[in-house]
């Protein structure tokens, strides 16, 4: 009797002390993503497939509003609540350097290649040669067309070297009424005129938004709207996301977008649509992409498991999935296929017009001010749009407030 | 008699020893119950207010470590910043617009109300109803009513009125905003004046229509200025609501167009929270308390001339 009550308590200390162990290599890991609740499930899929590759790790997502999380991260940030896993768009990254830790040293001690990924937006995803995240979208700015008006108005699909030229006349051509040719938006005044030629930069990376090329550029986007009257203005409440809309209930034929709301888009019409590329200037064409990833935190207390996390999250089997539910084009080559397959069936030409659109990418030139820029652009636009101010004036006012 | 003199007198001085101990351990008990309340308040009202004096001398930008820099960010505020006079002055064209419509629309209305035989309770809460609608919900969907090719724009093209679209035009979106402002806010001053209202006592009333009062003086002489210290009431908070004005303008307008729409409380929010300037945000916020302090301390001025109290 003695014998078997030692033996059970030993059996009992022994398990505590395995299970002890366990519990100290069991890693929870925090995960801060934006989204809606649609996207819940198909974040927690991939949070569960790093459970699956390491049973000791768990992620745990976070997910909030678009504009809620860039309000929230930088306050968790400085309040040091920040999760182990940060998403990041490329475009914000210049605000956020030091919120995240170098992922190159990690790189380092497994020989992680990141070739595999569109070298696009690995560029994006980094600064000065130091890569602060990984990516798992990716996306140039592309022309979204309705190929019913364009075929009503005798016109044939864009080339993919179309001209401002072309794009003006099949504007005005689609245009009849309270029916528009185009839609404009706040950021067509950012890709547009960098399609165009234009830089809204110096060569010391800081704003110069009033050079006569990007001013002639805005110009001839303004004048679509003020002149030809062939877009609606935009308000400044609403500078981007008029023109989705617009286009879906059939208002206007063209508009400005990523690859990353194909699928919306596609499922919202009851026309045929089309993807091109933006219009070129003179010169050659040449796009700009961005797109999203995720980082380590630079205060995460486990951030070998993070890096484990993250690889697994921007792994292939990730890729495949966020892919083949149409949510992304993935960052990584290899898995883009899933995503034509998918959301781009049935879309006319998309894997061409994107290819030549990647073959043709320009860096995206960014500083720690583009957020205020990019705001300024959406609030100051609609006063040349109206016929309020001049291209000159608005770009010298945008000009004035920066870098405050 | 000096018997009982002798052993009445201590008992006065027990009663007060005893009261005394009872006063100190009800305070006591007081304090401890109090104590929570009072720990929330300077943990979340006195430390803030003390750090945001703190951080608008700092260059903080969120992210990273605070510097201190003097009074270089009032120095820009009052002398560098474009946006900052043209600022104050939209926030001060929208209090005066909107205070002065609020109060005449509200006062209007509760008048109205309290004229009525029937239905007064249900007016009440038709008239309350946007109050209780959060700001955002009713700034987007007058947002939608407002944007060009909107709703608003198709009445006005099917009436053949020509009006710019109000959300694009420098001076209607101001307009626009007060509108919706007008459409959430006035409610809740109705219903506080409809209240004051009911409380004038009806023997006034009747005294006044016996002598031959016309209905414009009962309202004038007798009712007004019974409900002259509601009506300071809602004056004042509807002034200091007004200057913080934000909701509908960071739906509507986000500032614009240019910088029509840009008033304090949202540029505290531009830079605070998208520009990551939050030392300077600070400055801001200082700069419209003094603002809301000065307008409140000139309408509690003014109260002696034309408020009115029992005593």
């Amino acid at each position: 009797m003695k014998f078997n009550l030692l033996l059970a308590a030993g059996l009992l200390a022994g398990s505590s002390l395995i299970s002890a162990s366990q519990a100290q290599d069991q890693i929870n890991l925090t995960w801060q993503m934006w989204g809606d609740e649609n996207d819940t499930a198909l974040w927690q899929s991939l949070a569960d497939l790093v459970t699956e590759e390491y049973p000791n790790i768990t992620v745990t997502p976070q997910i909030s509003g678009w504009t809620d999380y860039w309000t929230r991260l930088p306050v968790l940030a400085s309040s040091g609540q920040i999760a182990d896993l940060v998403a990041m768009q490329s475009m914000r990254m210049p605000s956020f350097y030091s919120v995240l830790e170098p992922l190159d040293p990690y790189f380092e001690s497994d020989g992680f290649d990141t070739s595999v990924f569109e070298s696009s937006i690995i560029a994006g995803l980094g600064h000065d040669g130091t890569q602060y995240a990984l990516p798992y979208d990716v996306g140039p700015w592309m022309v979204y067309y309705n190929r019913d008006k364009f075929a009503e108005a005798g016109l044939g699909d864009p080339a993919l070297d179309w001209t401002f030229d072309d794009f003006k006349a099949a504007a005005n051509a689609l245009t009849e009424g309270e029916n528009y040719g185009y839609a404009v938006q706040a950021f067509d005044f950012v890709a547009g005129p960098v399609a165009l030629g234009a830089e809204y930069f110096d060569d010391g990376n800081n704003f110069a938004v009033t050079n006569p090329g990007y001013s002639e550029a805005v110009g001839k986007f303004v004048d679509l709207v003020a002149v030809d009257h062939a877009s609606p203005v935009f308000a400044s409440g609403t500078g981007a996301i008029t023109g989705s809309g617009r286009f879906a209930s059939g208002n206007a034929a063209m508009y400005i977008d990523g690859p990353w709301v194909l699928l919306n888009t596609k499922d919202s019409v009851d026309f045929e649509i089309g993807v091109a590329p933006l219009p070129r200037g003179e010169g050659e064409s040449r796009f700009i992409t961005a797109g999203s990833g995720w980082g380590i935190s630079a205060t995460s207390q486990n951030k070998e498991a993070a890096y484990k996390a993250l690889q697994v999250l921007t792994g292939p089997k990730a890729a495949e999935i966020l892919a083949s539910a149409g949510r992304a084009l993935p960052g990584r080559l290899a898995e883009q296929s899933y995503w034509y397959d998918v959301a781009a069936q049935d879309v006319h030409r998309t894997h061409e017009v994107l290819a030549y659109m990647f073959d043709h990418s320009t860096p995206f030139r960014l500083n720690e001010y583009w957020n205020e820029f990019e705001n300024l652009i959406t609030q100051y636009m609609p006063l040349a749009l109206n016929g309020d101010s001049t291209t000159d004036a608005v770009l010298t006012d945008i000009q004035n407030q920066l870098p405050f | 008699m000096t018997a009982i003199e002798d052993t009445a007198a201590p008992a006065p001085l027990i009663r007060s020893r005893h009261r005394s101990r009872l006063d100190r351990r009800e305070g006591r008990a007081a304090f401890f119950f109090l104590l929570p309340g009072l720990i929330g308040m300077v943990l979340f009202l006195i430390v803030p207010i003390i750090a945001s004096v703190v951080l608008s001398f700092t260059n903080w930008k969120l992210l990273g470590t605070p510097e201190f820099v003097g009074i270089s960010n009032y120095v820009r505020l009052f002398t560098a910043d474009p946006q900052f006079w043209p600022v104050v002055r939209n926030t001060l064209f929208f209090t005066a617009e909107y205070l002065v419509l609020n109060i005449v629309i509200s006062l209007g209305l509760a008048v109205w109300i309290s004229s009525l035989k029937m239905g007064q309770r249900w007016f009440r809460v038709i008239f309350f109803l946007p109050t209780f609608t959060p700001g955002i919900a009713v700034a987007i969907v007058w947002m939608l009513i407002f944007s060009p090719g909107g709703f608003f724009d198709y009445v006005m093209g099917a009436l053949s009125v020509q009006v710019p679209s109000m959300l694009t035009d420098q001076t209607l979106a101001m307009q626009a905003v007060i509108i919706v402002s007008i459409w959430a806010g006035v409610g809740y001053n109705t219903v506080l004046f409809n209240a004051a209202l009911d409380m004038v006592p009806q023997s006034y009333l009747e005294a006044a229509r016996i002598d031959g009062a016309t209905a414009w003086d009962r309202f004038w002489k007798i009712r007004l200025p019974l409900i002259s210290p509601t009506l300071f009431f809602g004056t004042v908070m509807t002034a200091i609501t007004s200057l913080q004005v934000f909701d509908q303008i960071y739906v509507m307008t986000r500032g614009g167009p240019g910088n029509a729409t840009s008033t304090l409380g949202y540029a505290i929010y531009q830079r605070g929270f998208q520009n990551f300037q939050m030392g300077y945000a600070s400055t801001i916020a200082w700069v419209m308390f003094a603002m809301i302090m000065a307008l409140t301390a000139v309408q509690f001025w003014l109260q002696r001339k034309w408020v009115h109290y029992d005593n």
